[in-house]
C-alpha cells in the first residue's frame, strides 16, 4: 500500500488537536481556520453543510465559495475561495453595534447575541468581507401550497424548517418575528459543535480536506504548523482587521 | 386657501397608501423590502438622513429669531421649531420602521454602547427632540424668556453636532471608501442648514400668512442662503468625486461611477442636479422671484426634493459595490443582490411618513399659536 494511503487523515489529527484545546481555559485558545486554496475544488459542500448545520433560511449564508476564472485561454484556471467570517482580532463590526449585541467572546470568536440585536444592520455595513447577512424571515417552503387530505403539502414539506437551530448552544425556532428573524447572522466557527468536541461542519464535510481548524496557540496543532508557512495570506490585511482565517496559496 | 386644500387632500392619500405600506411592514416584516444583506440600507435610511438633517437645519434657522433676535426673522422661530419637530418625528419614524426588532429600541437607551456612533446619535436625537418640545412650548408661552434662550443656546451646537454625527455614522466606516471621507461630518451640517432654509421657504412662502410685512425680506435672505449653500454643496460633490476618480481606487471609482453613470444616473443628473439644484439656484438668485411667496415656496420644495435624492445617492452607491468581486455570483437567494431599487412597500411607507409629516405641519401651522402677538 502506498505511503499516501496509510497517512493519517488530517481530520483525525484536528480532532485530537481539538480535544487538547478544549481542556485549556477559553482565553488561552486561539481558534484559527486555514483554507488551502490549492485543495479546494469548489464543490460547495462546506456551504451546504453550513446551511444544514445552522438551519439557515433563504438569503442567509455564512460560508459562500467565491469562484473566479483566472487567465486567458489556453492558460486558464478557476480559483475557489471559501469565505467564512474572518473572526477578526480587530473587528470593525463590533464597535459600531449600538447595543453590544455583537462582540468577541472569550474564545476570540465574533458572536451575535440574537436576543440583544435590534436589527439595525450597522455591523453589516462595517464588515469589509460581507460576512454578515440579515435574516428577513423567509422560508424555503413559502410558496408551497397547503396539503390536501390525499396529498402532502407545505405542512409536511416544512418539517425541516421547523427544526430549531442549535447556534450558540440554544434552540432557535423560527416562528413569527422572533429571533433569529430580524437579526444579523454570521459564521461563528460552529461554537455549539466545538463545545461538544466536534469540528465545525464545514471542516468535517470538506472533501478535499482543504479547510483546517484548530487552536493556533497549541504549537503541536496542525493549524499552528500551517499558519507559520510562508505561503499564507489573509484577505484585506491592509485594513488592519487581523483576520483569523488564513489562506494557503 | 386652494393650495392648502390640495395639499391636505394629497396628504390624506399619502397616508392611506402609507397605511398599506406600514401594514405590509408589520405583517410580513422586511420580506417585501428590496434592500438586502448586501445593499443593507435603503430608502428609509436615506429618508431618515434627510428628515433629521432638515430638522437640525430648521432649528438653526429658528435661532435667528429666538436666540439672535434678528429683526427680519421676528415671528418665524416658532414655525421653524415646528418644522424641526415634525421633520425629526418623520426621520425617527423612518428609521424605527427600518429596524429588524422595533420592540428592542429601548435597549439603545438602557443597554447602549456609547462608543457606537449610532447609539450616540439615538441619544443625541432624543435629547434634541425633548429640547425641541421644550423650546416650542416656551416660544409659545414665554417667547422672550431666559430659559428659552438657554435652550436655544444649547440646541444650536447640539444641532450642528447631530447633523455632523450623521455624516460620521457613514464616515467612520473604513471598509466603504465612498463614505470614508474625513470631511463628511463637516459636509452634513452644511446640507442640513441648506435643507432647513429650503423647508422654511416652503413653510413661509406657501403656507405662511400673507400679511407679514417682513415676508419678502425673509424669503430673500432664505433664498440667498439656500443658493450659497447649494453652491457649496456642489463644490463638496466636485471635491469628493474628482478626488475619488483621480485617486483611482477601484472600489471608490465604482461607487462614483454608479452615481454618475449607473442605472439610476437620472436620479443624480436630472433629479438632484437639474431639478433639485440648478433650477432653484437660478430662480432663487433673482430677487424679484425669490421674494415671491409662490416661487420661493415651490423652489424650496424642489431643493428639499433634491436633498432627499442626494441622501439616497450617498447611501445606496457605496453599498452596491461588492466587498469582494466574486460575491455577486457566489451564493444566490432572496435579498442577496448588489442592485437596489426600493420596493412598492418601501415607497408606500416613505410616502406615508412624508404625508404624515406634511399633514402634521399643516395642522400645527393652522391650529397651534405659532404666530402670536410677538410675531406680528
Amino acid at each position: 500500500m502506498s505511503e499516501v494511503l496509510v497517512e493519517q487523515d488530517v481530520l483525525v489529527r484536528m480532532q485530537e488537536d481539538l480535544r487538547r484545546a478544549l481542556k485549556k481555559p477559553r482565553r488561552e485558545r486561539r481558534w484559527v481556520m486555514v483554507i488551502d486554496l490549492r485543495k479546494c475544488v469548489g464543490c460547495h459542500a462546506c456551504t451546504v453543510a453550513c446551511v444544514a448545520e445552522n438551519k439557515l433560511p433563504p438569503g442567509v449564508v455564512y460560508r459562500p465559495v467565491l469562484e473566479e476564472e483566472i487567465g486567458t485561454y489556453p492558460h486558464v484556471t478557476r480559483r475557489f475561495t471559501p469565505r467564512p467570517c474572518m473572526q477578526c482580532d480587530n473587528p470593525p463590526c463590533t464597535p459600531v453595534c449600538p447595543v453590544h449585541a455583537t462582540y468577541k467572546n472569550a474564545d476570540g470568536v465574533v458572536v451575535v447575541d440574537y436576543n440583544q440585536c435590534i436589527g439595525c444592520r450597522y455591523c453589516i455595513t462595517a464588515c469589509p468581507y460581507a460576512a454578515r447577512t440579515f435574516d428577513f424571515g423567509q422560508v424555503y417552503t413559502q410558496d408551497t401550497p397547503d396539503g390536501l387530505p390525499f396529498l402532502l403539502g407545505r405542512q409536511t414539506a416544512d418539517d425541516y424548517e421547523r427544526v430549531p437551530s442549535d447556534e450558540y448552544g440554544r434552540k432557535w425556532e423560527r416562528k413569527g418575528e422572533e429571533s433569529p428573524i430580524g437579526n444579523v447572522r454570521k459564521c461563528h466557527f460552529c461554537l455549539h459543535r466545538l463545545a461538544v468536541g466536534m469540528l465545525p461542519a464545514c471542516v468535517t464535510t470538506c472533501i478535499g480536506r482543504a479547510t483546517l481548524f484548530g487552536d493556533a496557540n497549541d504549537p503541536a496543532s496542525l493549524v499552528a504548523e500551517m499558519v507559520a508557512r510562508p505561503n499564507t495570506m489573509r484577505l484585506k490585511e491592509e485594513l488592519g482587521t487581523e483576520p483569523r482565517v488564513y489562506y494557503l496559496l | 386657501m386652494f393650495l392648502k386644500r390640495i395639499v391636505y387632500a394629497l396628504c390624506v392619500v399619502a397616508l392611506l397608501v402609507g397605511a398599506w405600506g406600514v401594514y405590509d411592514r408589520l405583517a410580513y416584516g422586511h420580506q417585501n423590502a428590496n434592500y438586502g444583506s448586501y445593499v443593507v440600507w435603503g430608502l428609509w435610511v436615506a429618508m431618515y438622513l434627510f428628515f433629521v438633517g432638515t430638522a437640525a437645519g430648521a432649528f438653526m434657522i429658528a435661532t435667528l429669531d429666538l436666540l439672535f433676535r434678528v429683526e427680519t426673522f421676528r415671528g418665524t422661530g416658532r414655525v421653524a421649531l415646528w418644522v424641526a419637530l415634525v421633520s425629526l418625528g418623520a426621520g425617527l419614524l423612518s428609521i424605527w420602521l427600518d429596524l429588524g426588532h422595533m420592540d428592542r429600541i429601548w435597549k439603545v437607551y438602557l443597554q447602549g454602547n456609547l462608543s457606537s456612533v449610532m447609539a450616540q446619535i439615538v441619544w443625541g436625537y432624543t435629547l434634541f427632540g425633548l429640547l425641541l418640545l421644550a423650546s416650542l412650548y416656551l416660544a409659545i408661552r414665554q417667547p422672550r424668556g431666559v430659559v428659552l434662550r438657554v435652550l436655544m443656546t444649547v440646541g444650536l451646537p447640539l444641532s450642528l453636532f447631530l447633523s455632523g454625527a450623521v455624516g460620521a455614522l457613514l464616515g467612520v466606516q473604513a471598509s466603504r471608501l465612498f463614505w470614508h471621507v474625513g470631511l463628511f461630518p463637516v459636509q452634513f451640517p452644511v446640507f442640513s442648514l441648506a435643507s432647513g432654509a429650503a423647508a422654511m421657504l416652503v413653510a413661509l412662502g406657501l403656507f405662511g400668512p400673507r400679511d407679514d410685512p417682513r415676508r419678502g425680506q425673509q424669503l430673500w435672505i432664505l433664498s440667498l442662503s439656500t443658493v450659497v449653500l447649494a453652491v457649496v454643496k456642489l463644490y463638496f460633490l466636485w471635491a469628493d468625486f474628482s478626488q475619488s476618480i483621480y485617486g483611482n481606487v477601484p472600489q471608490n471609482v465604482q461607487a462614483v461611477n454608479a452615481v454618475l453613470f449607473g442605472p439610476y444616473w437620472w436620479a443624480f443628473w436630472i433629479l438632484q442636479l437639474f431639478l433639485g439644484t440648478l433650477v432653484p439656484v437660478v430662480v432663487l438668485a433673482q430677487p424679484r422671484l425669490a421674494r415671491h411667496n409662490g416661487w420661493a415656496g415651490v423652489m424650496g420644495a424642489l431643493v428639499l426634493f433634491g436633498f432627499a435624492v442626494a441622501r439616497a445617492n450617498i447611501v445606496f452607491p457605496a453599498l452596491t459595490v461588492p466587498e469582494l468581486e466574486a460575491l455577486t455570483t457566489a451564493f444566490t437567494g432572496p435579498h442577496l443582490t448588489f442592485s437596489y431599487f426600493p420596493s412598492l412597500m418601501e415607497w408606500a411607507v416613505t410616502l406615508g411618513v412624508s404625508g404624515l409629516a406634511v399633514l402634521a405641519f399643516l395642522i400645527g401651522n393652522d391650529r397651534l399659536p405659532l404666530r402670536g402677538k410677538e410675531a406680528a
